[in-house]
């Protein structure tokens, strides 16, 4: 050990300290959001996971069975029956709010007069609790004194009032209408930051080069976007396949149980028919597909693949 | 004299401790659901006014109140004493939840009056878990006054599903928003309580052996949906009764625009002073060809299990059953649950009152510890059924299908 080197404190033994001290400062800053998300997410998953492997009712004492409640959830009809709903939800929603998002997210990208009152008013929805909202909507819809029925029929163009509780179809729609209502908004600040994102001059030197508005989306935008939908998309996708509230408020999950979608039968196992264990175990089978999704979703919009 | 300023100090400190624990012995929790707000609140504050033992009531949102109770449970810190939906009682008690109060029960010298249907659903395994707290019985309403308009009788009610058929089609036909029969047509709980007695008046039933079965296709159930299909494809029924998950249960008849209605001997109270312009009758709820039956709905007193508080317990129940209790529970909208007083109880009551309590007396309750999961869950079977068979097309394969689920949910629930 030189006294050169001693001075600079350059020994690997003191360097690895040093590292050390740094790595044990830097773990001690993240230390409180680790704690957090092990209290919050990893404790209570695995608490999930252990509770799915047990016969385990609201009340009185829980009994192991292991993997039975995964053998049976196989067999449960209706716990599929949800999952394809869900799934069919999830795909008609998601391509509704981006059929509506998308153009929003141009109309108000560019600084012309009332802009900020557009961005306001079409985000507003979105800062209503989804409880509240489907409130709203099952009193607009309701046939005797909601807003939608009665107005169609006073304006001439129903015969009667139409229940749109009543039929699968109606129901369905409706709610999609209700959800598309109360998220394109948030969708539309998501990809506006993405638009607002791309450089001026990329556009203007493409324009300079004679692309026309169509060839622009499509080569510059909608690429340079990547990311940004990516983040929409896997937000609008997950929130979909959770989603509850509407259907459990506004429908009850009818008529006639075909608008009960899998966190509903979910609900509906766990704190109506008493079987915690066996809503963990389905929940878990939920959590795998979203995580799968999710997986894909990224994979597919991340790699700049032809480009 | 400092001295002994200290010992008195310290012997009123022991004292005000000791009284203070010899107090706390007596006092008990008890919790009771937001639908018995109007009469448990008042029955709890008179026995408190009267009593060295003290109750201190907690109402809870009637939806939660299981899930409440559970986690209580879980913690330790569940409540001594629970009014509890009498369809849990047999969950509660095959759980071990509760506390067996057989002795007490068969102890108290009016034991043989109590509602036979609350003790019956509050039995489990031959023992008794639950005692009746407060009652309701289904009963038919009519409108006098659509009545009269329709050249009907104001004075009689329907006593045979014929009756119903005509009477509800005289009334539709008074025209304009006017229609002739209301019900909730899309919730399980609302139509065990109104739909199921009719299957009973005529002879059915829907749970056998000892709720082990589930009989759904039964030939008086089809009558009686043939009933309710005719009502609807007649439009004798509100076209929104389709789709009411039960919030208009009750709000229905109230509108002043329905013939009649089967509902729960609530509405009695409720109309008087919140709809005094609706002239109404009260009757039984028919069968087929005449008969009665009702559902007896309300709830259990119960005990939770290991609370050794049997005297302050007994001391409670006879308060609650004597003829001051009994009054006053029927006085702010529970029947009195204790037949032998009943009319006494309600005497000074609106006299339609007279007809509910005959209908407590013969009231009935299926028993089941998966009753919630089978009849009153959104999700399950029998509301999913009677919406398909009130309004679809497939009524035979609706019954065997519900009756199928229902089966494999007895079936899986022993497991």
């Amino acid at each position: 050990m030189t006294q050169s080197q001693t001075s600079q404190g350059h020994t690997p033994r003191r360097r690895g300290a040093r590292l050390r001290r740094k790595q044990m400062v830097g773990l001690l800053f993240v230390a409180p959001a680790v704690l957090l998300v092990l209290v919050f997410f990893v404790v209570p998953l695995g608490m999930a996971f252990w509770m799915s492997l047990h016969n385990w009712p609201l009340l009185g004492r829980p009994r192991f069975i292991g993997f039975a409640n995964y053998a049976n959830l196989m067999q449960d009809e209706r716990f599929w029956a949800a999952m394809r709903f869900t799934v069919y939800y999830t795909v008609i929603v998601t391509i509704a709010i981006f059929a509506v998002a998308f153009p929003l997210a141009l109309f108000v990208e560019k600084a012309r007069p009332l802009t900020r009152f557009y961005r306001t008013a079409f985000f507003l929805p979105v800062v209503i609790g989804f409880g509240s909202a489907s409130l709203l909507w099952a009193w607009l819809m309701n046939v005797d004194v909601g807003l939608f029925s009665p107005l169609a029929f006073r304006l001439g163009l129903t015969e009667k009032p139409v229940n749109l509780l009543a039929g699968f179809d109606t129901t369905f729609w409706s709610i999609v209408v209700m959800v598309v209502w109360k998220t394109a908004g948030f969708n539309m600040i998501i990809l506006l930051t993405g638009l607002q994102g791309i450089s001026s001059e990329v556009q203007e030197a493409a324009r300079m080069d004679g692309a026309s508005y169509g060839q622009r989306f499509r080569r510059i935008t909608l690429p340079l976007m990547r990311r940004t939908i990516a983040l929409a998309l896997i937000l609008s996708v997950a929130g979909s396949i959770l989603a509850f509230d509407q259907f459990y408020i506004i429908a009850d999950g009818g008529p006639q149980n075909s608008t009960v979608t899998a966190v509903y039968w979910i609900f509906s196992q766990s704190f109506v028919s008493f079987r915690l264990g066996y809503g963990s175990a389905m929940s878990m089978v939920l959590l795998v597909l979203l995580v799968t999704i999710s997986v894909v979703q990224l994979r597919l919009l991340r790699t700049p693949e032809g480009m | 004299m400092m001295r002994m300023l200290k010992t008195a100090a310290l012997a009123a400190l022991a004292i005000h401790l000791a009284s203070g624990l010899a107090f706390a012995q007596e006092k008990l929790t008890m919790w009771s659901r937001s639908s018995s707000e109007a009469f448990m609140p008042p029955l709890i504050k008179a026995f408190n006014a009267a009593h060295k033992t003290q109750i201190e009531l907690q109402i809870v949102p009637t939806a939660e109140m299981v899930q409440k109770y559970a986690i209580a449970a879980a913690g330790g810190s569940a409540p001594d004493l629970l009014s509890l939906d009498l369809v849990y009682t047999p969950a509660f008690a095959a759980s071990g939840q509760l506390e067996d109060l057989t002795e007490l029960a068969k102890s108290l010298p009016f034991f043989a009056h109590l509602s036979k249907a609350h003790v019956g659903a509050g039995s489990y395994d031959g023992r008794i878990y639950g005692l009746p707290m407060s009652a309701d019985a289904s009963v038919m309403l009519w409108n006098k006054k659509l009545f009269r308009q329709a050249g009907l009788d104001p004075d009689k009610g329907p006593t045979n599903w014929a009756e119903i058929e005509q009477y509800a089609g005289k009334v539709n036909a008074i025209g304009g928003d006017i229609r002739g029969f209301y019900f909730s047509g899309a919730c399980g709980g609302c139509n065990a309580f109104t739909f199921m007695p009719l299957v009973w008046a005529s002879g059915g039933d829907i749970l056998v052996d000892g709720g082990k079965r589930a009989t759904l296709n039964t030939p008086q159930m089809r009558d009686a949906i043939a009933l309710y299909r005719g009502l609807v494809e007649k439009g004798y029924v509100p076209e929104s009764a389709r789709t009411d998950p039960g919030a208009n249960f009750f709000g229905g008849f109230a509108t002043d625009k329905v013939g009649m209605s089967p509902i729960g001997a609530f509405a009695i109270g409720n109309l008087v002073k919140n709809y005094p312009n609706v002239e109404f009758g009260v009757t039984f709820l028919p069968g087929k060809t005449g008969g009665k039956a009702s559902f007896a709905g309300g709830d259990n007193f119960v005990v939770t299990a290991g609370r050794k508080k049997m005297e302050a317990v007994r001391e409670f129940l006879t308060f609650a059953y004597s003829l001051e209790g009994q009054t006053l529970l029927a006085k702010l909208g529970s029947l009195p649950t204790r037949g032998d007083i009943a009319a006494e109880a309600v005497k000074s009551l609106d006299q339609r009152y007279l007809v509910a309590t005959e209908a407590m007396a013969i009231g009935r309750t299926p028993s089941s510890p998966v009753y919630n999961d089978i009849i009153n869950s959104s999700t399950g079977p029998w509301k999913q059924m009677l919406n398909e068979v009130f309004f679809g097309k497939d009524v035979e394969g609706s019954l065997v299908k519900a009756e199928k689920t229902m089966q494999s949910i007895i079936d899986q629930s022993g497991k």
